[in-house]
């Protein structure tokens, strides 16, 4: 399993396909933040910037290899560890962007509320942010997983599709990653910072099954 | 086993019941678009049959017959990733690619990244990957396709030690002759089944030898051949006789070393096909 990561990672690094979703998390955290704005605001934007991204970073590595260089994979390590090992390195790569992106925006954020009344701990408030993000990267792995092949095979569909699934999960009530966001930023005007930890558990369970589900089925295609 | 590609789709493949013993060499053939590239994918594990079950999954290579690799490394590094994948370690995996690098006589593209490699080389890395590995279960698709002549023979030595050395090695190839030498046998796949076509089927000719000699004829070719002819009346001490063995052409090789080096030796009058063209007898290779 290193090794298959470690051969995905490097597919995914090498590649230099990472660099469009990049492109997109840099243009939704710039048109969305500026430096100066309410720290748990920004966060929440950031967290919600992941979602997409790390839908599309899933693709990335689900579709990195060409079908014969996939085959020989397969056979090598079995068609379920390499979309094991697919779903795990798109993760991790929006793990770290996100980790990477939250520490940036915290760092360049005002620790006050909305209306500049209360101050907002820097320490929870950055802890929250993170969560947030790690609960945000999870179900756009999620998405990614069950959006692209081997689940959803149709060419031309799994852009919009994945694209649609991940605006349906921030702005549905009552989804893990909207109350994750909404809870940073509701936050930003009481000035109460909330772990969310129960966002990130469903998330967790989210992108538990929907890899599971994409790896079962990645032998039957 | 089955194979469907949709639900209530055509079976591409049905009723397959198929043994894979150690050291067995088995050749797939069939017509196009019979079902030989989606049974060695279901042998490779790529794929999972729709009903019944593969059991048994031993450490598996597998070469497409088209490798249009696209991959941002290059051969080498290809190479030793592919080494880890199967299970080598990074220092194992690096002096094996230098082996199968030299052995296919392309070190000197090892550097060169892989969507620049001419066709022919790019497929020499493919099969690479593979015997690197030293696989149990080694499964080629149409490997030798796009291969030079000398990587072709390669190609089929290297099969032939896998074999040797307790792999199983099951392939396509569009050339029927394809290691007949090595004693591939044959399953032929129609109309979604398959079929045990041994070697002696039409694809393999016939060939008659004749020997003359004073000796007992070789024990080891009572196994190698398919029929002997009747042995002539008891000999006088001395007095040559006459051997006519009819066996297939790709085993014909093995009986020729046997008579040639029992002792006495043999003295191999004529070999020829067993139904010879335009009803003469035309020997094409005499011995001796």
């Amino acid at each position: 399993m290193t090794a298959l990561l470690r051969y995905q990672a490097a597919l995914l690094l090498r590649s230099q396909r990472w660099l469009p979703p990049l492109l997109l998390y840099g243009v939704i955290i710039g048109i969305g933040i500026q430096s100066g704005q309410p720290v748990l605001d920004s966060l929440g934007v950031t967290a919600a910037a992941i979602l997409p991204v790390s839908g599309w970073l899933v693709r990335v590595c689900a579709t990195g290899e060409p079908p014969a260089a996939r085959a020989i994979t397969q056979a090598a390590a079995g068609p379920t560890r390499v979309q094991l090992a697919c779903t795990v390195t798109a993760f991790t790569a929006s793990a770290v962007l996100g980790a990477v992106g939250s520490l940036i925006v915290a760092a360049i954020s005002d620790p006050q509320t909305d209306n500049h009344t209360l101050r907002v701990p820097m320490g929870p408030a950055v802890a929250a942010g993170l969560l947030a993000t790690l609960a945000c990267a999870l179900l756009g792995t999620a998405v990614g997983a069950l959006c692209n092949p081997p689940v959803l095979r149709r060419p031309g569909w799994p852009i919009p599709v994945t694209a649609l699934a991940a605006l349906l999960l921030l702005v549905a009530s009552g989804s893990p990653a909207n109350a994750a966001v909404s809870g940073l930023v509701s936050g930003s005007s009481t000035g109460a910072v909330h772990l969310p930890v129960l966002p990130l558990a469903l998330a967790v369970v989210a992108c538990a099954a929907a890899t599971a589900f994409s790896c079962r089925l990645a032998a039957r295609r | 086993m089955g194979r469907r590609y949709r639900m209530r789709g055509p079976w591409v493949l049905r009723d397959i019941d198929l043994d894979l013993p150690a050291g067995a060499l088995l050749r797939i053939a069939g017509t196009n678009g019979s079902g030989k590239s989606t049974l060695l994918r279901l042998l490779a594990g790529i794929d999972a049959p729709t009903t019944g079950r593969i059991t048994g999954r031993p450490r598996t290579a597998y070469v497409p017959e088209r490798f249009a690799a696209t991959l941002p490394f290059d051969a080498a590094g290809y190479l030793v990733h592919m080494g880890r994948v199967h299970g080598l370690s990074g220092r194992q995996a690096a002096s094996r690619a230098d082996t199968w690098l030299e052995r296919f006589a392309i070190t000197g593209y090892a550097g060169t990244s892989l969507d620049l490699l001419s066709k022919g080389t790019a497929q020499k890395v493919a099969v690479a990957q593979a015997l690197l590995a030293e696989p149990e279960l080694l499964v080629l698709d149409e490997a030798w396709t796009g291969l030079d002549t000398a990587a072709r023979a390669h190609l089929d030595e290297a099969v032939t030690e896998r074999v040797a050395a307790g792999g199983t090695a099951v392939f396509v190839d569009h050339d029927p002759r394809r290691l007949t030498g090595a004693g591939a046998r044959v399953h032929r796949v129609a109309n979604g089944r398959l079929a045990d076509s041994r070697a002696g089927s039409p694809e393999v000719p016939q060939v008659v030898i004749e020997a003359e000699g004073t000796g007992e004829p070789p024990a080891a070719l009572a196994r190698h051949t398919g029929a002997t002819a009747p042995q002539p009346p008891a000999d006088q001490a001395g007095t040559p006789r006459l051997l006519r063995i009819t066996l297939p052409a790709d085993r014909s090789d093995t009986a020729l070393r046997a008579l040639l080096t029992a002792d006495p030796p043999w003295h191999i009058r004529a070999v020829r096909p067993a139904h010879p063209p335009g009803g003469g007898a035309i020997p094409y290779g005499v011995a001796r």
